[in-house]
């Protein structure tokens, strides 16, 4: 017994001898090192991890990029950063030197975040696109979706108008759907957020974007995965990284003269004026009007006193942005924080407009033990915005180009003029100047969102996480029209002021919560075997209530709030919105499997039920799957040294699309009253009918792809090909109205999409300098396949307005009208032309689609004529370093689309009650003098006449490819300065040159619904920007 | 050596501690997945509804929720009421409309109404249809939801009678509008099975009809108690049951029904004005009257005179301005030039011209339903439906039609003629006393929308045709108001007997093929 515990401490003994002797040996030969980490461009890194290969020394980096460790002589070591690519360095006797990272652009070993969890990029076999926001240059941090414009395939980030703060719409592989909306689905840190990002979120609190794109990556969001799933992380600090930076941004902006719609002068209108006055007389009248009969107002239109343009009176030039940002962060230690304050200001290129974003978001992770890791998300934010009734004919942007030029701004003493026009035949508007500054229309919101979550790692492989999600989001919308301010296209007299002022003021309120509970098992399956499992459970709930005052008839302008108005009244929900409550709960199921890094499998599972749904459809269910083949895993591939990765693979999967409204399944009483005996007796009435059989609308989606990676990685290409069809769309459907109901919604339809995304990167080094090119361009069409019946058409807009047809066979959202034939010059083209009843000379020339002898003041005649669609869109990204010089420019481009300029059925009425563009001086006047090309499809008709010259027509069609040099920022790294740390400056310019044939100011515009793409009523301008800039690492 | 078993030793604590750790944390995380999914899991976390409106299932089980299904169908006749004009008057003789050539976007469908320019795609004829058979679901939906109910038997039947008063009305509107019409009586239950739905004859809607107010007048008391004045009466369904029978010539019925009527206590007013004073709304005179209520806040107001002032009138007419008026139903020259000399009416009807900062601008309008009001917009006038003065005239025109009792037939009219100031007429033969008694109807139910159904009911198609196109002649001559520079088109004013009734709306026909159009549309 002694014996043997003696042989043991013996051995022990032995043991311990050796072990120390072979330190003392290896200590005696170790050598300390010190050097620098950078970057490709020279900036130092910190935080950068220096380890000792096969050992378990190592060290960070310090704030200026410098390490120092001691390392046994002939080591290999071991330098690594987050977002850049590892590098082994063998220690070779030199003990001081500088190792430059190159960052992992096209790192296959790159995490990527998808839903509910994390892989690594070479193991994805989805279609997933994954932005890395250091590699966009310098823009606005206007809004988070203006991140997506032109950096991935499929993805297709549009900026409507320019309006201040405003979201971008972004479209993930076309339009699904006709009645459910095609906006992707928001998730932050693992937060559905919802179809919207919306305007409080601070841009650069993001670390990085996933776009996850086909049905295996989105059905694990279930009935929110049909448009495709937007991740956004944002930042948490760097293991073992302490730092404190500083960003200030300054800019202005301007809408370039280039993209400024021209309309006639004060002489010109005046001169317009007089010869459709003129026109009118000898054509009615046949004779020659003698200049004294010429109404005062415009008979010597060269005396014509002032001479405004109103578009310019409006526009705010260099209109300044402030953007500032300072970030702490610290991951030293268990405890790992970041605190992100963030404040941007832009004043719009319209005055009078602008939005202020305050921000603050505190990001920390704690690993208790080596089991519990919790963390806590917490991000407000405050926005202030003050905006305008901008967008449309009928609104400040359209009326600043119709109305009166003669007139000015100002009156003789100096005041502001409220309202002009109402005088020799031109419509009154209120000034807009006037009406900018008069009229108070606000949007404040304050936004909470905020998420935590405890992460156990019970056993080895198994891990638990919990998590809890909440948004809360208090709006206050103020809108307060003075008495000062007159009605828009009235009748001089009886549009102006004063009118009775009135206030709106609503108060909606958002609250948003949901929880996970995820298991996620990875078992140890041996070297050939990698196989990982994820359950789970998540629930979410939202509910929005409003509170809106309204107050009318206010005294005075003085106050303008309700208390002094003398009619008010106040409501509980929106317009025929009461509070908006839906609620869902899942449950997910999730394998990936994986032989000898070969053969790559997933398959994933959602159960989810909604309240939205009826009684009957509860519960919908979301399987999807996925394989993929690396080849240049095989062993019958031939090693080819310029082929590094080759991977195909293919996926399926049902996701479904939610948005139809909180309670369309359901009838409710509406309030109905009635008086008896001269006093209101409550009364109801009932508002549709119940469908219990509502459910989900079902996307199927097929994708093939290939990833490949060539010549040391330097090149990379994904291409894929998809094909979604929409099931189950949930369209309104007409019913006859003898049922009590003209419509109903009901589960009808389809459409498809199918496309082909590619993607290539490049990336070059020649010694110091480094090129990186990134193009992606994606086509997509859509059809649709069914709609009520085989001949069913779905029409929207008007007769004036152009329509956007929804049609069995041919793409979602074709724009109808009458197909223009060139303009009728004498009685005898019209009387041997089909029947145009009421047409005279000047008069637009249609064509008589369905051959019946007469073209009809109706739809029978109106076709096709254009097609809002682009063929393909495209964003190519060139960026490249020199020493501490860098520059990244972006183009983004789209091509054969249409887009409907609906703004010249006003800025070309020839009724004299506008102003008119000025190439309205090149009309039809006679038949000796007909324009300089009367056949021509944008030809302009006579002035004589009302019919026939304003219906929905080619006329108004104008072709909108475009590129667009976006975005350009030059930056330069200064060596680190003391005290100040590393510092960065640079300049940038946003929205900078347009290439297109598209007269309107921004051929991404876009007014209507998602299916009603390419109406362009005069939005707000996109503005041009420059900036420039400084970031300091202290 | 020591050092080492001290460190094994602590090893072995260690595995031993986090092994109890896992467990611990094991059974932590387990216990909140479990909790946390029993939460969730509620069925009610799938159940969510607005909480601001009522749901329909849950409603219509006791006397005072069927009672309010009952004033819902009120508040959509009063919306029905509301542009009842347009089809009911102008299409006729008595008033014409005001072009505003600045703005005649909103105007096409009454100047189709009344240019007589109206085809199927017209949206107003898919408005009156649509609005009609929506009041037509909520009267079938409180009837069947009455029938199922268990309130007590005399309310239950008075509820009933109520409800059929109401049908009778709509479809009484609709037969006389379309013709052949859909006839439900009990509401579809799905979408699909309203595309079963066709025409049915007028006889069969007049059949409906005429039952329906017979078991109206079986239960509907001849007063309403004072908290429910404003709702049908036994001398409603009489009333509206005589018309139908005087439109569908049966006289000795229409006699006999109308006659009833004299017994229910109603009389003429004393002066013609007061008929339509708010201050004296279903007074002794008023059957049956679409109720408003103007001066607060509450949503009930009408707002007529001010689809009726002329479009520049400012606040002229109305005593308020806001902006453009409506500048609709403007009488015409025609029936200004009807009014007999000393006629007491004329002044309370209409005026002739407006003064407008002291400029005499010489547009009529209809000024019955012009009262002083104290909040913009929001007039306290209501709508008289049948009032005692109709019956009257019913009832000598059915009897004059019927062959019956000259003088007692020239009696009734020359009771509503005196109070006018007017001298009594006499001694008129059959046909004359036919044109006597449509004139006056003319004049004392100016512009309460019987216009057009009078002359239809009056005349046959061939003699409205020729009636109206004598008409649209006069006003292309010499148009009551100045037209703003623009012309008349060639096809306003030309009538065709296929106009006697409305087109069923092509929209409704789009969608459903098995509905028939009206021949000539």
């Amino acid at each position: 017994m002694i014996n043997n515990l003696l042989k043991v401490h013996v051995n022990k003994l032995v043991m311990f001898i050796v072990w120390a002797l072979s330190c003392t040996i290896v200590s005696a030969q170790n050598i300390s090192v010190t050097g620098k980490v950078t970057g490709a461009n020279g900036a130092v890194i910190a935080g950068a991890s220096v380890k000792v290969k096969d050992s378990q020394a190592g060290t960070t980096t310090d704030s200026d990029g410098n390490f120092k460790i001691d390392v046994p002589a002939r080591s290999v070591l071991v330098f690594s950063y987050v977002g850049f690519q590892e590098k082994q360095v063998q220690v070779n006797g030199s003990n001081n030197f500088t190792v430059s990272l190159t960052e992992a652009k096209n790192d296959l070993n790159e995490v990527v975040v998808i839903g509910y969890g994390s892989r690594k990029k070479r193991d994805i076999t989805a279609a997933v696109a994954n932005i890395n926001v250091n590699d966009i240059g310098e823009q606005p941090s206007r809004n988070p979706s203006m991140l997506l414009q032109g950096q991935a395939s499929g993805v297709v980030a549009y900026q409507r108008d320019g309006t201040p703060g405003a979201e971008f719409e972004v479209r993930i592989r076309g339009i699904s759907s006709l009645g459910a909306g095609s906006a992707p689905l928001y998730v932050v840190d693992g937060f559905p957020i919802g179809t919207s990002i919306g305007t409080n979120f601070n841009p650069n609190d993001i670390e990085s974007i996933s776009i996850l794109k086909d049905a295996s990556a989105t059905a694990i969001y279930g009935a929110r995965g049909s448009n495709g799933v937007v991740l956004i992380t944002t930042k948490n600090a760097k293991e073992g990284q302490l730092s404190t930076s500083l960003s200030v941004d300054y800019g202005i902006q301007n809408v370039p003269d280039s993209r400024k719609v021209k309309v006639l002068n004060g002489v010109e209108f005046a001169q317009f004026k007089k010869e459709v006055w003129m026109d009118n007389v000898r054509y009615f009248q046949n004779r020659e009007p003698s200049i004294d009969e010429v109404p005062e107002g415009f008979r010597y239109p060269e005396q014509t006193k002032y001479s405004t343009n109103w578009f310019d009176e409006i526009l705010h030039n260099n209109a300044p942005y402030t953007d500032i940002n300072l970030t702490f962060s610290s991951g030293k230690g268990p405890v790992s924080s970041l605190l992100s304050i963030g404040y941007y200001n832009e004043q719009g290129a319209i005055i009078k407009t602008n939005y202020e974003r305050y921000s603050v978001r505190s990001n920390l992770k704690a690993k208790i033990n080596n089991i519990v890791t919790v963390g806590w998300n917490i991000a407000g934010s405050y926005k202030k915005y003050r905006g305008a009734a901008t967008d449309g004919r009928d609104a400040i942007i359209g009326a600043s180009l119709i109305i009166d030029p003669r007139e000015p701004v100002y009156d003789a003493d100096g005041k502001m003029r409220p309202y002009i026009g109402g005088k020799d035949g031109v419509f009154g508007y209120p000034n807009p100047v006037f009406e900018l500054i008069n009229v108070v229309r606000t949007r404040d919101a304050a936004d909470l969102v905020t998420n935590g979550y405890a992460e156990f790692s019970i056993l080895k492989g198994l891990k638990f996480r919990s998590s809890v999600n909440a948004r809360i989001n208090f709006t206050v919308n103020k809108d307060f029209k003075p008495s000062t301010i007159g009605d828009r296209l009235g009748s001089g007299s009886a549009g102006a002021p004063p009118k009775t002022a009135s206030l709106d003021e609503s108060r909606p309120q958002l609250i948003n919560t949901s929880a996970d509970q995820l298991l996620t098992y990875a078992p140890n399956m041996g070297k050939d075997h990698s196989l990982d499992f994820l359950v789970g459970f998540t629930a979410q709930q939202e509910k929005a209530t409003n509170l809106i005052g309204t107050g009318n008839t206010l005294p005075n302008d003085l106050v303008p709030y309700l208390d002094a108005a003398v009619i008010r009244s106040s409501r509980s929900s929106g317009d025929d919105r009461g509070v908006e409550q839906w609620s869902l709960l899942a449950y997910i199921a999730r394998a990936n499997y994986a032989y000898k890094d070969k053969y790559l499998l997933s398959a994933s599972f959602r159960r989810e039920g909604s309240s939205r749904f009826g009684e009957n459809n509860k519960y919908g269910n979301f399987p999807a799957a996925s394989v993929g083949w690396r080849m240049t895993n095989e062993e019958f591939m031939p090693e080819i040294s310029w082929l590094n990765d080759l991977k195909l693979r293919a996926s399926w999967g049902v996701t479904g699309n939610n948005n139809i409204g909180n309670y369309s399944s359901l009838s409710f009483l509406n309030t109905n009253n009635y008086i008896l005996s001269n006093s209101v007796a409550s009364g109801v009435t009932i508002s549709s009918f119940a469908n219990t059989s509502l459910k989900w609308e079902k996307s199927d989606q097929l994708n093939v792809g290939i990833d490949l990676a060539l010549l040391k990685n330097k090149i990379v290409i994904t291409a894929e090909y998809y094909k979604k069809i929409t099931n189950d769309m949930l369209l309104p459907i007409s019913i006859p109205a003898v049922s009590g109901f003209t419509s109903s919604l009901s589960n009808i339809g389809k459409v498809q999409n199918k496309g082909f995304e590619f993607a290539i990167d490049y990336s070059e080094r020649i010694g110091k300098f480094n090129l990186r090119n990134s193009f992606n361009i994606t086509f997509n069409r859509n059809e649709i396949l069914a709609i009520n019946g085989p001949n069913d058409m779905l029409w929207y807009g008007a007769f004036y307005n152009g329509y956007s047809v929804q049609k069995v066979g041919r793409p979602v959202g074709m724009i109808y009208g009458y197909k223009k034939l060139g303009i009728f010059n004498t009685q005898e083209e019209i009387d041997k032309a089909p029947k145009q009843d009421g047409v005279i000379p000047g008069g637009m020339k249609f064509w008589d689609a369905d051959g019946n002898g007469e073209v009809t003041y109706d739809t029978k005649d109106m076709v096709e004529i254009g097609n809002p669609n682009p063929k393909f869109t495209w964003g190519y990204t060139i960026a490249a370093d020199y020493r501490g010089f860098d520059i990244n420019v972006l183009f983004i481009g789209a091509q054969g689309f249409d887009v409907y300029r609906q703004i010249e059925e006003s800025t070309m009425n020839m009724d004299g009650v506008f102003n008119v563009l000025d190439k309205a001086k090149d009309r039809w006047r006679s038949p000796q003098n007909p324009g300089s090309n009367p056949n021509d499809v944008h030809s302009q008709g006579g002035t004589n006449y009302f019919k026939w010259s304003r219906e929905s027509s080619n006329r108004y069609i104008y072709r909108a490819g475009y590129i667009w040099l976006k975005n350009v920022s030059i930056g330069y790294n200064l060596p680190g300065i003391k005290y100040l740390g590393n510092v960065r400056v640079y300049v940038s310019g946003y929205n900078l040159f347009l290439f297109t044939k598209y007269p309107g100011n921004n051929p991404d515009v876009s007014q209507r619904s998602s299916v009603e793409d390419g109406n362009d009523d005069e939005a707000y301008p996109v503005p041009r920007t420059f900036a420039g800039g400084v970031k300091i690492n202290f | 050596m020591k050092h080492t078993l001290y460190q094994e030793h602590l090893q072995g604590v260690s595995k031993l501690t986090s092994k109890q750790t896992d467990m611990k944390y094991l059974l932590t995380a387990v216990t909140i997945f479990i909790c946390i999914i029993q939460i969730s899991c509620s069925k009610s976390l799938l159940e969510k509804t607005d909480p601001t409106r009522v749901g329909t299932e849950t409603f219509f089980k006791d006397e005072t929720e069927l009672d309010q299904g009952v004033n819902g169908v009120y508040s959509q006749l009063q919306d029905i009421t509301r542009g009842a004009f347009v089809y009911k008057e102008m299409p006729s003789d008595n008033t014409t409309l005001q072009i505003n050539p600045q703005n005649r976007g909103g105007a096409v469908g009454w100047e189709t109404l009344e240019y007589a320019t109206w085809n199927s795609g017209t949206g107003d004829m898919a408005g009156i249809w649509r609005n009609y058979y929506s009041t037509l679901y909520n009267v079938n939906n409180v009837l069947e939801k009455t029938a199922n109910s268990d309130i007590a038997a005399d309310i239950k039947a008075q509820t009933e009678g109520e409800l059929k008063f109401l049908r009778a009305y709509l479809y009484f509107d609709l037969v006389r509008y379309f013709g052949d019409v859909v006839l439900v009586t009990q509401n579809v239950k799905t979408p699909d099975e309203a595309f079963d739905l066709i025409r049915s004859s007028q006889a069969d809607v007049y059949t409906q009809i005429e039952n329906d107010l017979k078991d109206a007048l079986a239960s509907l008391p001849g007063n309403q108690p004072a908290e429910k004045t404003g709702r049908a009466t036994k001398g409603a369904a009489l009333s509206m049951l005589g018309e139908v029978y005087l439109t569908n010539k049966r006289y000795p019925d229409a006699v006999n029904t109308l006659k009833q009527v004299l017994s229910l206590g109603y009389s003429l007013m004393p002066s013609y004005a007061d008929v339509f004073d708010p201050a004296k709304k279903n007074n002794a005179e008023s059957i049956f009257e679409i109720q408003y209520q103007g001066d607060n806040d509450l949503g009930e107001w009408s707002s007529f005179e001010y689809s009726f002032a002329p479009y520049l009138s400012g606040d002229a007419v109305t005593g308020y301005d806001v902006g453009t008026l409506g500048g609709q139903n403007i009488p015409t020259n025609d029936i200004i030039a009807a009014y007999e000399p000393g006629d007491l009416r004329k002044n309370v009807s209409l005026q002739t011209g407006y003064t407008k900062n002291g400029v005499y601008n010489a547009i009529p309008y209809v000024s019955k339903y012009n009262h002083p009001h104290t909040i913009k917009g929001r007039t306290n006038d209501n709508w008289p439906v049948y009032r005692y003065a109709d019956v009257l005239l019913m009832l000598a025109e059915a009897i004059n039609e019927d062959g019956g009792n000259g003088a007692e037939a020239l009696g009734y009219l020359n009771l509503v003629r005196t109070r006018a100031g007017l001298v009594a007429l006499a001694g008129l033969d059959r046909a004359a006393f036919r044109t006597a008694v449509l004139h006056e109807r003319r004049i004392e139910l100016a512009f309460e929308n019987h216009r057009w159904f009078d002359l239809k009911r009056t005349k046959t198609p061939a003699e409205l045709v020729a009636f109206m196109n004598a008409h649209g002649a006069r006003e292309k001559a010499n148009p009551t108001c100045d037209r703003g520079g623009v012309a008349f088109n060639a096809q306003d004013y030309v009538y065709t007997d296929n106009e006697y009734v409305f087109p069923i709306p092509a929209s409704e026909i789009l969608i459903n093929s098995n509905l028939t159009q009206n021949s000539g549309y």
